[in-house]
C-alpha cells in the first residue's frame, strides 16, 4: 500500500466535476487569478486616491495614493532602503525558519504522544497569549538592538502559530486510517510518516502561512520599537521626522512584502498539497 | 556573567525551551580596552530626534575619534528600550530625558548621568516643545487647559509634569487637566480631528502642526525653568567603576560636541538630515534646543520636586547628586 | 485511550507549570538584578497590584474591549470567509488586498485606524479586530474550500441550497477549522488588546503593564505578564468548554469511528 492510498482514505476520491467556484476554462487559470488580484489592488489604490479628496481625512495625515507612489519611487532609489529591506527579510526568514522547524518538531512529538499532549496543554495555553511586546525589555537586555532581539520576538510569536496548527492537525488524524496503518504493522515512525504527516500537512501549511505573516509583522514591530535595523526602523525614523508620505510608502512596502510572501507560501502549499481536497478542484 | 545565565534561564522558562533560539553572541563588543592610542567601539542608545544632533556632529568633527572612541549609534523608540540596554552593557551609553532617569534611580536601576544632553531654549515663545491647540480653540493660555484633554507622548513623565506646572503658574487648576498618551507624530492629526483639545508636542511635530495652522498656548519647559535640563547621556554605574577612563573621555568629547553645536547651529541643523528624514521648510523652521555643556542643577531640583508632587517616584526622593555627575 | 481520573487530570494540568515555576523560583531566588527580580517578589506584587481597584479600573475595561473585538472578528472572519471561500472570483480579487492589510504591523496600523475611529474604545476594538480576524478568516476559507465534494453533490441532488446548504453543509463541515482559527485568534486578541492600549489609552491591562515597564516598576511588570498568561489560560479553558459543546458531533464522530 502506498502512502497516498492511506491518506486518501480520508479525502475520498471525488468526482471530477468542477465545484461551484470552479475554474472558468482550463487555459491559464494563473493569469486570470493574477489579473483579478491586480484588479483588487487597483480598487484599493483608487479608494486611497479618492479618500483625501472627499474630505473624510486630510491629505496631511493620509496622503493620496499618487503621492505615496511618488515617495515610494524615490525610496526605491535609496541604497539605505534596500539594506533595510534585506535586514528585515533576514530577520523574517531566520525567525520563521527556526519557528517552523521548532513548531513542527514539537507539534509532531507532542501531538503523537497523548501523555505529552496532556502534560503540556496548560503550559502552552499559558505561554501563548503573552504578548511579544511584553518581552521587549528582556530582548534588549539579552541582545541589545542586534538581530537576535528581533529573532527572539519573531520566533516567540510565530512558533505558537505553527505549533497550534500542527497539534490541530495531529488531532484530526482519521482513526480508520490510523487503524489501517496499525493493522499493516506500521511502527510509530511509520504512522507519523504515512498517516499523521499527510493528515497534518494542510494544517501545517496553513500554520506556516499564518506564521510567515506573523513573523513579518513581528520583525517590523521589533525593528520599530527596539530599533534594530530594518524597514520598521525606517518607519520609526520617518514617524519621528513627521514625514507622513514616507511612513505610508514604507507601510505599503511592508504590505506588498506580505502579499509576495503569501504568494510564495501559496505556491509552496500548492506543491505540497496537490492531492488535497481543497486544492484539487481548482486543477 | 551571572546576569547572562539568569537572563537565559528566564528566557528559557519563558520560551519553554521550545523556540531554541541559540544565543551565540557571548562576547559583548566594545568592552574595557581604552588604553592610550587604542580605539574603543562605543555603542550609544539614542532616539533619532533633534536633541541628539551634537552627538552626530561631534562624531563628524572627530571629537570622539580623537579620544579613541569609535561611536556607533543604536537608535530606539524610547527609554524603555535604551535603559535596559545600557544596564545590561549592550550599550555603553544612552540618551534619556532627566525625569525618566530620576524615576529609574528611585526604582533602583543602576544608572548614572555622565554628560549633558539638551536644555530648553528658555524662550517662552519659541521653545522646543509646546502645547498646541486648533486655531479656533477657546483655549487662550495655559490656565484654560483645566478640564481639557491634552495629548502627551508619555504619561507620568516630563511632559505632563511640566504642562501641569505651566497651568499652575498661569493660575489654572492642574489637577483638572486630563492627559492621554500618543506618539508625537500622531498628534497633529488627533488635534485636527478634535480627538484631543490640545497636544504637547516636541520638534519637529510642533513645527509641522504650526505650519498646519495650530496655535501654541504654552511652552511648558521654558515656563518651568528657563534653564531646564531636559535630557542627558547616561551610563551604568558599573561602567563608571570598571572603566572610569572611558566614561571621562566620553564626557569630555560630549562637552566639546555640545559647545561646538551651540556655536554652529546651522551645522547642527544640517546634520539632522543625516539621521532623520526632516527636510524642506520644517528643517529650516524648527526650533533647536540649547546645548549647554553643563547640567543646570537648580532646574533639575525643580523638576524633581515637580515629579515628587505628581507622585512619579512613589514616596522616594531621587538623589540628584549621585545621579548627575 | 485510558480514562483519566480527576486527580490525574489536575496533575497533568498543573504539573508542568508547577515545575517551571519551581525552576524560575530557584533560578531567581537571590537575584539582585533589577530586571529579573526574584519570583517571590513578583508574586507578592501580584496580589498588591491586581487585587484592588485595578480589577474594575483596568482589567474589566480591557476584558470588555477584548470580548467586543473578538466577537466582531468572529462575525467578520466567518462571514467574509464564507463568501471568499465559496467564490473563486471573490477570492482572487480580494486575496492580495487582504494579504496587504494582514502584513501591516498593528503598531503602524493604529495611527491609520485612529484617523477614522478616533482614540476611544471604538479604535481599540477595531485594532483587536484587525489582528484577530485573520486566523478565523483564513481557516474559514480553507474549511469552506475543503467541503467534501461527495457531500456537496449529495446536497445538490437533494435540492438543499441557499441558507440551509450554507448552514447544514458548508458551516458544519468547515466548523472544525473555523474553531481552530478562533482558538488562535483568542491569544492574538490578548496581544492586540495590549498593543491597542499602548496608544491613547488611560486605562487597561496593557496600558498598566506598559506604564510599569516605562517607570521601571519591574516586579509589577512581570506580575502583569503573568496575569496575561493566566488570562489566556482561563480564556482557553472557557474556549475548550464551549468547543466541546459546539463540536460535540464532530468529536463524537471521531470517537465513533475509533470504536468501530
Amino acid at each position: 500500500m502506498t502512502p497516498s492510498a492511506i491518506a486518501s482514505v480520508k479525502t475520498k476520491p471525488a468526482g471530477t466535476g468542477a465545484g461551484p467556484g470552479g475554474a472558468p476554462g482550463r487555459r491559464g487559470p494563473g493569469t486570470v487569478t493574477a489579473l483579478r488580484g491586480l484588479a483588487g489592488l487597483a480598487g484599493l489604490v483608487a479608494v486611497l486616491e479618492a479618500l483625501p479628496h472627499t474630505g473624510v481625512v486630510s491629505a496631511d495625515y493620509l496622503p493620496p495614493a499618487s503621492e505615496i507612489g511618488r515617495t515610494l519611487w524615490h525610496l526605491l532609489a535609496e541604497n539605505a532602503f534596500w539594506t533595510a529591506l534585506a535586514d528585515t527579510l533576514t530577520g523574517w526568514g531566520l525567525g520563521l525558519a527556526i519557528a517552523v522547524v521548532a513548531g513542527v518538531v514539537a507539534g509532531v512529538v507532542i501531538g503523537s504522544v497523548p501523555v505529552l499532549r496532556a502534560v503540556t496543554a496548560s503550559t502552552i495555553e499559558f505561554l501563548r497569549p503573552i504578548p511579544s511586546v511584553a518581552l521587549i525589555p528582556v530582548a534588549v537586555l539579552l541582545y541589545g538592538t542586534d538581530l537576535e532581539s528581533t529573532l527572539l520576538l519573531v520566533v516567540y510569536a510565530s512558533f505558537w502559530q505553527v505549533l497550534v496548527q500542527v497539534l490541530a492537525g495531529t488531532q484530526d488524524v482519521d482513526p480508520v486510517a490510523d487503524d489501517t496503518a496499525r493493522s499493516y504493522q506500521l511502527g510509530r515512525w511509520g504512522r507519523v510518516r504515512y498517516v499523521l504527516w499527510p493528515t497534518a500537512l494542510p494544517y501545517v501549511m496553513t500554520g506556516v502561512r499564518l506564521a510567515s505573516a506573523v513573523a513579518l509583522v513581528l520583525a517590523i514591530t521589533a525593528e520599530l520599537v527596539i530599533g534594530s535595523p530594518g524597514l520598521g526602523h525606517e518607519i520609526a525614523v520617518a514617524q519621528n521626522s513627521g514625514a507622513v508620505s514616507r511612513v505610508y510608502a514604507l507601510v505599503l512596502v511592508t504590505g506588498l512584502l506580505g502579499v509576495a510572501i503569501n504568494l510564495v507560501a501559496r505556491a509552496v502549499e500548492r506543491r505540497a498539497l496537490h492531492w488535497h481536497q481543497s486544492l484539487r478542484r481548482e486543477g | 556573567m551571572r546576569r547572562r545565565i539568569l537572563g537565559l534561564a528566564i528566557a528559557v522558562v519563558t520560551v519553554a525551551g521550545a523556540a531554541g533560539c541559540g544565543s551565540s553572541s557571548a562576547g559583548t563588543s566594545g568592552s574595557s580596552a581604552s588604553g592610550s592610542g587604542k580605539t574603543t567601539q562605543v555603542k550609544v542608545g539614542i532616539v533619532p530626534i533633534v536633541d541628539v544632533a551634537p552627538l552626530y556632529l561631534g562624531q563628524k568633527k572627530g571629537f570622539f575619534s580623537s579620544r579613541g572612541i569609535e561611536l556607533k549609534m543604536e537608535s530606539a523608540q524610547g527609554g524603555a528600550a535604551i535603559i535596559p540596554g545600557v544596564v545590561s552593557g549592550q550599550f555603553q551609553f544612552g540618551f534619556s530625558n532627566t525625569t525618566s532617569l530620576m524615576i529609574a534611580q528611585t526604582k533602583g536601576v543602576p544608572v548614572t548621568s555622565v554628560a549633558n544632553g539638551s536644555a530648553t531654549t528658555g524662550d517662552t515663545t519659541t521653545d522646543i516643545s509646546g502645547v498646541a491647540v486648533k486655531k479656533d480653540s477657546p483655549v487662550k493660555s495655559a490656565k484654560d487647559l483645566a478640564g481639557k484633554t491634552v495629548a502627551v507622548n508619555t504619561l507620568q513623565n516630563i511632559g505632563d509634569t511640566t504642562v501641569r506646572e505651566a497651568v499652575r503658574k498661569d493660575g489654572g487648576d492642574p489637577s483638572k487637566v486630563k492627559f492621554v498618551e500618543m506618539p508625537f507624530d500622531q498628534m497633529p492629526a488627533a488635534l485636527d480631528g478634535g480627538q484631543v483639545d490640545a497636544a504637547w508636542m516636541g520638534e519637529p511635530a510642533l513645527t509641522i502642526a504650526k505650519s498646519q495652522g495650530a496655535r501654541v498656548v504654552a511652552s511648558p519647559f521654558a515656563e518651568t525653568d528657563p534653564k531646564l535640563t531636559l535630557a542627558t547621556f547616561f551610563t551604568s554605574t558599573r561602567l563608571t567603576k570598571e572603566d572610569p577612563d572611558l566614561v571621562k573621555k566620553f564626557a569630555e568629547a560630549m562637552a566639546e560636541s555640545l559647545a561646538y553645536a551651540s556655536a554652529h547651529k546651522d551645522e547642527a541643523r544640517q546634520i539632522l538630515t543625516t539621521y532623520t528624514k526632516i527636510d524642506g521648510d520644517v528643517l529650516k523652521n524648527l526650533t533647536l534646543p540649547s546645548w549647554p555643556a553643563e547640567y543646570d542643577m537648580a532646574s533639575l531640583e525643580k523638576l524633581a520636586s515637580l515629579g515628587e508632587q505628581d507622585g512619579l517616584f512613589s514616596d522616594k526622593k531621587p538623589d540628584l547628586k549621585a545621579l548627575f555627575q | 485511550m485510558t480514562v483519566l481520573t480527576a486527580g490525574r487530570r489536575i496533575l497533568l494540568l498543573l504539573g508542568m507549570p508547577a515545575v517551571l515555576f519551581a525552576v524560575w523560583w530557584f533560578a531567581t531566588a537571590d537575584s539582585t538584578d533589577v530586571y529579573f527580580p526574584p519570583l517571590s517578589t513578583i508574586l507578592r506584587k501580584f496580589g498588591e497590584v491586581w487585587a484592588g481597584d485595578r480589577l474594575t479600573a483596568d482589567i474589566l475595561p480591557s476584558l470588555l474591549r477584548l470580548t467586543a473585538g473578538y466577537l466582531l472578528a468572529v462575525a467578520v472572519g466567518v462571514g467574509l470567509g464564507l463568501v471568499v471561500g465559496m467564490s473563486r472570483v471573490v477570492r482572487d480579487v480580494l486575496e492580495p488586498v487582504l494579504e496587504l492589510f494582514r502584513a501591516v504591523p498593528p503598531p503602524v496600523l493604529v495611527p491609520v485606524i485612529m484617523l477614522f475611529a478616533g482614540i476611544g474604545d471604538t479604535m481599540k476594538i477595531l485594532v483587536i479586530v484587525s489582528g484577530c480576524v485573520w486566523p478565523i478568516l483564513l481557516n474559514t476559507v480553507e474549511g469552506v474550500r475543503a467541503v467534501d465534494e461527495v457531500l456537496s453533490d449529495t446536497c445538490r441532488s437533494y435540492g438543499i441550497t441557499g441558507p440551509s446548504r450554507l448552514w447544514h453543509l458548508v458551516l458544519r463541515s468547515a466548523s472544525p477549522q473555523i474553531v481552530t482559527g478562533m482558538r488562535q485568534s483568542l491569544s492574538i486578541g490578548i496581544i492586540l488588546m495590549v498593543i491597542s492600549e499602548m496608544f491613547a489609552a488611560s486605562n487597561g491591562l496593557g496600558f498598566t503593564i506598559v506604564q510599569f515597564q516605562r517607570t521601571f516598576a519591574i516586579p509589577e511588570m512581570w506580575s502583569g505578564v503573568l496575569l496575561l498568561g493566566l488570562l489566556g489560560f482561563v480564556l482557553s479553558l472557557l474556549f475548550r468548554f464551549a468547543e466541546n459543546r459546539a463540536l460535540a458531533w464532530y468529536h463524537g464522530l471521531r470517537r465513533a469511528q475509533r470504536d468501530t
